[in-house]
This record gives structure tokens, C-alpha cells and sequence, in this order.
């Protein structure tokens, strides 16, 4: 479904990521990791075709159309309100606009539909945002650190959202520095450090092979012992 | 033609909403009606209609320039504009969605300052296609200069200047013969020249305007090209 194969990518001198690959089979949940700075926007952008490598080839199976995406950024429109937002988008995606309120309503965010986004807390946008992202129920859906800054609660109910996106038939892409959430969520995961894979598998198997299970795969100490630092 | 649709109308939610985008629209065609009303009236050494030429093509030179301008560049600011193009909006799409909006805004309030300047209705016809064909230049460029600036900031810093010498010039260019010869090739001067003299031949200052929006629609094209229409990285 995603397949990335030796990708080098530069700004200025600085090498951001050398020698990425990995694959992503169709339905599955795949989790890159790495702390800050380490290249996983940049893996989104190029696998978005929002920037290009200098070296390597990437491929994914489907068209623009049927991708989802959030990023940090979440680019909503601030006057507008939530629903109004997502009526933008299912008006470009060519979906009856009740699709906009069920989005609303699977992120929790019935009763604020008629806010506007400028009144928003951080989490709620982030919610509007992944409302957006799952509104026209994409085949392949990246997500960039989608719970980071969110309250427990939401970000299990999000857990809850993306697990039953890929029953539906979903292959999901995120990034995130939360090894919890990668164990819990991800089929797969890729270890990013400085721009390189140092480790990829299913997160038990990794775990299992750096001897660091506790009761459940510790994935953030095989990360300390392979990079010599701290994911946060 | 649906994502272009879908933006016009978020535009429409925008501008309404947007005090500041809200003001520029409505101020101009106030003062031409309350000059006119309180000052040309009353006073008959002033021309009656002087005040809704000279705030019209003020108009001109500076909504649409400022306002296209400002929303392409907050499109980008924001990352909004890499959410459509993830969606599969075209860059014309883009493009006919938001100056599309601000194109009809401008033919409205064209039609409004003619209204209130009370010209007959053969130089009514004349002097909103003249508004209207200056619109199109002030469109181009600012969307020129909303996709060469990085972000709202540097749209401001660019659109600010350009639309005060485009502006302002023929109002400058009546006092200065100097600042008259060099603002002859504005189209914002042409478009003064023709509103105040509707019934005088309009053929040469046509010309000029045209001229404008062929050189505006080349830049325009070389900056599209160089910049593209995309989110920031």
C-alpha cells in the first residue's frame, strides 16, 4: 500500500533523512517513532508529495483523493465554525453534508458545531481536525502525532476512532512519540533516529528482540538502547 | 467546478465574519454617499457625481489587490491551502474560488457606487465595466503577491505600498503634472479618466487598462509557475 525505498532527503547541507525503508501493507496501523526533529513530518511530506527526495523512490496505491491527513499544523479555517469547516471539504469530496455532522459527532464535538474554530480549545481543534482528516473515509489515512497535547479520555477515544477505521478497511500511517500508544495501536512500527531506521517490526517482535519486555513490550527502552537518548 | 464552488462560498462565510476584509467593502461606497449627499449637494461648484469617482476608483486600486492578496497568503500561513491540495483541488480551482468571490464583491459594490453617483443608464453600463475590468487587474495582482509572500505579514508589507500608489496616484496626479505623466500608465488612473468623463471617447484609456491586465496576467503567470500552489513546508 506505502512502500518508501532508500530515501535521502536534504535541506541546505543538512541530511534529514538517509537511507528510509519500509513498507505498509494494505489495512495495517503503522507507527513511525522518534523523538522532535528526527524526520517524520518530512516522511509525511514526501509520501504526500508535498515535497520530493534526492534520492530514492516511494509509492503509495492510491489517489490524493483518498488519503486523509492531520498534521500538527491543522490549517482550519479560524472564522469559520466546525461544521462550517467541515462542509467546505465534503462539498470538495462531493459527500451529502450529514457526513459532516457524523464526523462531529464520532470526535465528540456535538454541541460545538456551530463554534467558531478561533473559540476552540487546543484539543478540540484537534478533534475538528481529525474530523476533517476521516470525513470522506479514506483508504489510507496519515496521521501526524494525532493525541499529543490531548486529555486521556480524548486521546483513547481517538484510539478507539483509528482502530475501527482500519476494521473498516483503513491502512493507517502515524507518527507519535508515545511508545504506549504505538504498542497499543500499531501492527507495525519504524524506529526513527537522526533521519535512519534503526529498528522496524511488529512492536512485540522489536521488543522481544532487545530482551526489554516488563509485562508489556517496553518499545522506549529498546528506543534509549538503540539511540543512547530519551524519545520526548 | 464543486471544489471551486466549495471555496467561493467559504470565502462568502469568511468575508462576513472578517471586520477588517467587511470594512474595505463597505466604507468606500459610504463616504462616496455621504460626500455626495452632505457636501456635493449643498455645495455647486463640486460636480455632483466627484465623490463616487474618486472613491470608486480609490476602491479599485485597493480591495480587491488587498484582499486577494491577504487570503492566499493566510491560506498559506495556516497550511490551509495544503489541506485542498491533499483534497484534489486544483490550483485553478483555487484560484477561480477565491478571486471569483472577491470578483463578484467588487462588480456589486461597483454597481452600488453607480448607483449613488445617479449617471444615466448608458453611463451606468460604462462606468461599472470600467470598475469592473480595473477589479480584474487589482485580482491579478494580488494574487500575484499573495503567492510570492511566505505569509500574511509579507502579503501586508507588499500589498500596503502597491495599493497606495496605485490608489492614490490619480488623486496625487491632479495637482502634480510631474506624478500626472507618470501615472498615466496606472490603471487605476485610467480608470479615474474614464469615470469622470463617461461621455468622452474611452478607447485609448481601454487600451492602457488592457495593456495592464496583459503585463499584470504574464507576472502573474511567472510567479505562479515559480511558486506553485501548495502549503508551506
Amino acid at each position: 500500500m506505502i512502500k518508501m525505498n532508500n530515501i535521502v532527503k536534504r535541506f541546505d547541507n543538512h541530511t534529514v533523512l538517509s537511507d528510509v525503508t519500509f513498507e505498509v501493507k494494505e489495512k495495517e496501523i503503522f507507527g513511525l517513532l522518534g523523538p522532535s526533529g528526527a524526520g517524520k513530518t518530512t516522511i509525511i511530506n514526501i509520501l504526500t508529495n508535498q515535497l520530493k527526495s534526492d534520492s530514492g523512490s516511494h509509492e503509495i496505491n492510491v489517489i490524493p483523493f483518498e488519503t486523509g491527513l492531520m498534521l500538527d499544523e491543522d490549517g482550519l479555517y479560524v472564522r469559520l465554525s466546525c461544521i462550517e469547516n467541515l462542509d467546505v471539504f465534503a462539498c470538495i469530496y462531493g459527500i451529502p453534508r450529514k457526513k459532516s455532522m457524523e464526523a462531529l459527532k464520532s470526535v465528540g464535538l456535538i454541541g460545538a458545531e456551530k463554534k467558531p474554530v478561533s473559540a476552540l480549545s487546543r484539543g478540540m481543534r484537534q478533534r475538528l481536525a481529525f474530523a476533517r482528516a476521516i470525513l470522506h473515509s479514506p483508504k489510507i489515512l496519515f496521521l501526524d502525532e494525532p493525541t499529543s497535547g490531548l486529555d486521556p479520555g480524548t486521546a483513547q477515544g481517538i484510539h478507539e476512532i483509528i482502530q475501527n477505521l482500519r476494521k473498516n478497511g483503513a491502512t493507517i500511517f502515524l507518527t507519535t512519540h508515545n511508545m504506549e500508544e504505538a504498542v497499543k495501536l500499531c501492527d507495525k512500527v519504524a524506529l526513527l533516529h537522526k533521519g535512519r531506521i534503526v529498528e522496524q517490526g511488529a512492536p512485540a517482535e522489536i521488543c522481544e528482540r532487545h530482551h526489554a519486555f516488563k509485562t508489556v513490550p517496553d518499545l522506549e527502552s529498546v528506543f534509549i538502547k538503540m539511540t543512547g537518548m530519551d524519545v520526548q | 467546478m464543486r471544489s471551486a464552488k466549495a471555496i467561493f462560498i467559504k470565502q462568502a462565510r469568511d468575508l462576513f465574519r472578517n471586520r477588517m476584509m467587511l470594512i474595505q467593502f463597505i466604507i468606500f461606497p459610504v463616504m462616496a454617499f455621504v460626500m455626495t449627499e452632505f457636501v456635493a449637494k449643498s455645495t455647486p461648484e463640486i460636480p455632483s457625481s466627484m465623490f463616487v469617482t474618486m472613491f470608486a476608483a480609490m476602491f479599485i486600486g485597493m480591495t480587491p489587490l488587498s484582499m486577494t492578496a491577504g487570503v492566499i497568503a493566510e491560506d498559506k500561513e495556516h497550511n490551509s491551502l495544503r489541506f485542498l491540495v491533499m483534497a484534489g483541488v486544483k490550483p485553478h480551482e483555487y484560484l477561480i474560488g477565491t478571486c471569483g468571490f472577491t470578483f463578484l464583491a467588487c462588480a456589486l459594490v461597483s454597481l452600488l457606487f453607480g448607483l449613488i453617483g445617479g449617471f444615466t443608464s448608458v453611463e451606468l453600463a460604462k462606468f461599472v465595466a470600467v470598475l469592473i475590468l480595473g477589479s480584474c487587474a487589482s485580482l491579478l495582482l494580488g494574487a500575484t503577491i499573495g503567492l510570492f509572500s511566505k505569509n500574511q505579514q509579507a502579503a501586508t508589507a507588499i500589498s500596503t505600498p502597491t495599493f497606495m500608489l496605485l490608489a492614490f496616484s490619480p488623486m496625487i496626479a491632479q495637482f502634480n503634472t510631474n506624478v500626472a505623466k507618470v501615472s498615466t500608465i496606472f490603471y487605476t488612473q485610467q480608470v479615474n479618466t474614464i469615470v469622470n468623463n463617461l461621455t468622452d471617447g474611452i478607447m485609448k484609456p481601454i487600451l492602457i487598462i488592457l495593456a495592464n491586465i496583459a503585463i499584470l496576467l504574464t507576472l502573474f503567470i511567472i510567479v505562479y509557475r515559480k511558486n506553485k500552489i501548495r502549503g508551506k513546508r
